[in-house]
């Protein structure tokens, strides 16, 4: 099994409300760690404007770039689920490495408290929820259920297949 | 570790409604453990689940917030200056209880001035109570005006003779058109879910449509056409739709005929029979700077599809002759035949909660005091119309005139000569029109008591200020509903600090004044005695499961027994019939609140001569992150967007501004100093300053906080709409050499 999530643009409203749940089941504090973010882009000229939400948090992907680009091995893809995995303790810290976990993820996923040297943390798609039978938190959270996650094969049956798919 | 874990207790989920302010109303699973909030998780039950927004996810923080109110004080140091001693509850009850009773004793009951608000939307812990005790105990003056929406309000009742005047959200799912006018439920929620069906509806093939001075984020996600407006000026527009209507006789006769009157005299209005002014689509468009072929093909779009829905926002009532506004949108829906039909829409008068779903809201009452004596005897307002029982006393002021009445008083033609004030679950220094203004009145009073979570803008002029609880540490009841329901606020966590709930402060001012109604109930008591007029059967399975949903089998319909049969239903109104021409409005004789709807000039317009010096007109919108005032310290929400003013990128262009700077904005009731969000979402000519930003003004008095009241004007429309769209403002870069 590999899990995943799946994100409907067409539906995000820039609500946050992923984000926030995000931050408060992960006890993150404010601050510039955001395992979730919402990006926004705005397009165009008055009155000629186009809007777009994306929120996004690490792909989980098959072939993770930060995990070759670790040189300490402190990133791991679990062989049970998929979900890629930070281990802090070996991690060397931001200006020890420069960062390269975050330099070679196309989707900004590593994130760095304000520390000095910080330790990389990100995204583990909640696998504390997953054993409770709960979807993550952010998946949860969606009032516009743009969000969803689970079994990468099962989501492909449901919404179809997404194109693309980064590293995958 | 394993050995401090094992010290810690069992963590509990507890089920619970929310009674946030934000519009919406939904269920949180709270995780609590060693009488400490953890975690908080929202619905997981049936479907449609209340999803609950930012807000209340942030909401531990806002429990926890280290600047909450701990103690009852006393103020040390000026009036605003933020200087106050720590007293005990009963010092502080006492104290209340000691200048009520002396300014009563000294100039009369209507001395004292009671600011409630809906700071909180549950059911028991309201100002309400401290209006009945209040009423009890010799009477007070009380407030009118609606600041969200009394011109929808006033619109409604004049029109339709009821504020049950508009279909559940979820009827939109069998609209094909829905036009979304100064309407943005993604940020401003009206009622939880909403848009979700909005977002069904969209994905089903329904057009949505959007007219509004922003671009906004309900625009960019659920709209295929913006249709941008200058502020103030929907009426010309509406208007002028119909004129395309009657012209092309897209307009359903038979309706009108059958179920209104006055359609005769709005069309002679709208054909210019009176004043010689065709009220044309290029008429509108040199107002409203609204091309006329937009106009053209909006009026033609509304009045051949349907059905359909157009879906008036409280935004653009809020504005001088906002109620104009609301009676525009009505005749509209009743020359498409809008009205009484699924996928329809009559209008938008107020909060969804009070029609519950179409349902008559039922929860027992509360003590009121048989009524407030201060208002017994007296004559209704000459412009309140007959069915707005309860403020239509003259002895009320408007919320909007609530500084110019304190500073006035009766010699400036107000009812009372304001004492004291007591402020519960409202914030009127940071959320009144013309805060500079409130400033000096608040300033002029002999006593003043505001009973809140944090040292609010307000708070800070307070002689005694105590300490409320939030909603996660008292029991209540809320009432939701696009799909109506009853929810129980559940006691999570105990009370912090010192703070108490608003029940247990009316109980202890109660039996400082002899009264013994309160003494020893408590909220499950009155909470039983409230479910037990209710449409609830159990009370504690309510409690238990914190929801009882009402069944419906289909979305509710407003008028839908008139319209099908108006022999055996009329409307409540004079004729019995959708009044278009209103004989209440026309017995008030009032050239500012005209029997038929009429675009009126506005104030503080872009055609107002002193638009020379502000040629720029100044909307206070909803800000996503916040609730009014409220959550905007929560670091969680604070750190996900700033308080901006948003200016378009012409208009800053020409000012020599770039995103981010820091601007001047002003006019001659007060300035702040903000950073421009440079954007192409507004029109130019319109800056778009969020409300609810906390008013930190410095030495100078400037603003630095950015709260959009310290340039709103404190006069009321005539039909009592408040008006914090209306101004006029200018921007201007603040040079970075100077502080």
């Amino acid at each position: 099994m590999k899990l995943a999530f799946y994100f409907n643009d067409a539906r995000c409203t820039g609500c946050y409300a992923c984000v926030v749940a995000c931050k408060d089941w992960h006890d993150i504090p404010p601050g510039p760690v955001f395992f979730r973010r919402v990006v926004v882009t705005e397009q165009g000229h008055y009155p000629r404007v186009a809007v777009r939400f994306v929120s996004t948090a690490c792909h989980h992907c098959d072939k993770p770039l930060c995990i070759s680009a670790c040189p300490a091995g402190a990133i791991s893809k679990r062989a049970q689920d998929g979900i890629v995995v930070v281990d802090s303790e070996l991690c060397l810290g931001r200006e020890s490495c420069g960062g390269a976990c975050l330099v070679a993820c196309p989707s900004d996923a590593p994130q760095f408290g304000a520390e000095p040297n910080a330790r990389m943390q990100k995204c583990d798609l909640c696998c504390d929820r997953w054993a409770e039978g709960k979807k993550p938190i952010c998946v949860e959270a969606c009032p516009m259920r743009a969000l969803d996650a689970g079994d990468q094969d099962t989501l492909e049956s449901s919404y179809g297949r997404v194109k693309g798919g980064g590293q995958s | 570790m394993s050995a401090k874990q094992k010290k810690m207790g069992e963590e509990k989920v507890v089920k619970t409604a929310c009674s946030s302010h934000c519009g919406g109303r939904c269920l949180l699973e709270v995780h609590v453990r060693d009488g400490v909030i953890t975690r908080i998780e929202t619905d997981r039950g049936e479907e449609p689940q209340l999803r609950a927004c930012l807000r209340c996810r942030a909401y531990r923080q806002r429990v926890y917030d280290p600047d909450r109110l701990q103690f009852p004080m006393r103020r040390t140091g000026e009036r605003g200056e933020g200087l106050f001693e720590r007293i005990s509850w009963d010092e502080a009850l006492d104290t209340i209880v000691s200048e009520l009773n002396r300014v009563r004793s000294t100039y009369g009951p209507s001395a004292v001035l009671l600011l409630g608000g809906g700071g909180d939307a549950s059911q028991l812990h309201t100002s309400r109570l401290l209006g009945g005790l209040l009423a009890m105990t010799g009477g007070y003056t009380d407030k009118w005006g609606i600041q969200s929406f009394e011109g929808g309000l006033f619109a409604s009742l004049a029109t339709y003779g009821t504020l049950s005047s508009h279909n559940a959200f979820d009827d939109l799912l069998n609209s094909r058109l829905i036009i979304m006018w100064g309407w943005n439920p993604v940020t401003t929620i009206h009622e939880t879910n909403t848009n979700w069906y909005l977002l069904q509806a969209k994905e089903s093939g329904t057009k949505i449509i959007s007219v509004d001075p922003r671009y906004t984020d309900s625009t960019a996600v659920l709209a295929s056409q913006w249709i941008p407006i200058r502020p103030g000026t929907d009426t010309a527009v509406l208007i002028a739709m119909a004129y395309v209507m009657i012209a092309e006789d897209l307009f359903d006769k038979s309706f009108l005929d059958t179920y209104t009157v006055g359609f005769e005299r709005f069309r002679a209005y709208v054909a210019g029979d009176e004043d010689g002014i065709p009220k044309t689509p290029v008429w509108a468009e040199t107002i409203s700077g609204v091309p006329a072929q937009d106009i053209e093909n909006l009026a033609r779009e509304y009045a051949t599809t349907k059905p359909a829905a157009l879906v008036a926002g409280i935004g653009p009532g809020r504005s001088a002759y906002g109620e104009q506004y609301h009676r525009a949108v009505k005749t509209l829906a009743a020359m498409t035949g809008n009205i009484g039909i699924h996928g329809g829409w009559s209008g938008r008068s107020s909060v969804p909660q009070w029609q519950f779903g179409g349902y008559d809201f039922k929860l027992g009452k509360l003590p009121d005091g048989g009524g407030n004596p201060v208002e017994r005897g007296v004559p209704p307002r000459t412009d309140a119309l007959p069915t707005l029982k309860g403020s239509d006393s003259s002895a009320r002021i408007h919320a909007a005139e609530i500084a110019d009445a304190i500073l006035k008083g009766r010699a400036g033609g107000y009812p009372a000569d304001i004492k004291m004030a007591l402020v519960m679950h409202t914030n009127p220094v940071n959320q009144y029109p013309n805060t500079n203004k409130m400033v000096q009145a608040l300033r002029k009073l002999e006593f003043l008591a505001v009973a809140e979570q944090v040292m609010s803008a307000t708070a800070k002029f307070a002689d005694i200020v105590l300490p409320v609880s939030t909603f996660l540490e008292r029991d209540d009841i809320i009432v939701g509903g696009v799909r109506p329901f009853y929810g129980f606020v559940k006691k999570v966590i105990e009370p912090l600090y010192e703070s108490r709930s608003p029940l247990e402060i009316c109980q202890g001012l109660a039996s400082r004044l002899g009264i013994s109604l309160y003494a020893g109930k408590t909220d499950d008591d009155w909470l039983r005695t409230m479910v037990a007029g209710s449409f609830v059967p159990d009370y504690d399975t309510l409690k238990e499961k914190a929801i009882y949903r009402i069944k419906s089998a289909e979305p509710h319909v407003a008028f839908k027994e008139q319209i099908e049969d108006p022999e055996q239903h009329p409307f409540p109104t004079p004729s019995g019939k959708i009044e278009i021409y209103s004989q209440w409005l026309d017995a008030m004789n009032s050239p500012e609140i005209p029997p038929i709807p009429t675009y009126i000039e506005p104030w503080e317009g872009r055609r107002d001569p002193l638009a020379v010096k502000y040629p720029l007109q100044l909307i206070t919108t909803h800000f996503k992150r916040r609730a009014h005032t409220q959550f905007d310290r929560v670091p969680w929400l604070r750190e996900l967007m700033p308080q901006a003013i948003s200016i378009n990128t012409r208009d800053a262009e020409a000012r020599g501004i770039r995103d981010g700077d820091k601007v001047r904005v002003f006019n001659e009731r007060g300035e702040i100093l903000i950073q421009a969000k440079v954007t192409e979402r507004i029109m130019p000519g319109v800056v778009d300053l969020p409300q609810g930003a906390w008013y930190d003004p410095d030495e100078q008095g400037v603003d630095r906080g950015g709260c959009a009241n310290v340039l709103t004007r404190d006069k009321r429309s005539p039909g009592g709409a408040a008006c914090h769209n209306t101004g006029l403002v200018e921007v201007a870069k603040v040079d970075e050499g100077k502080p």
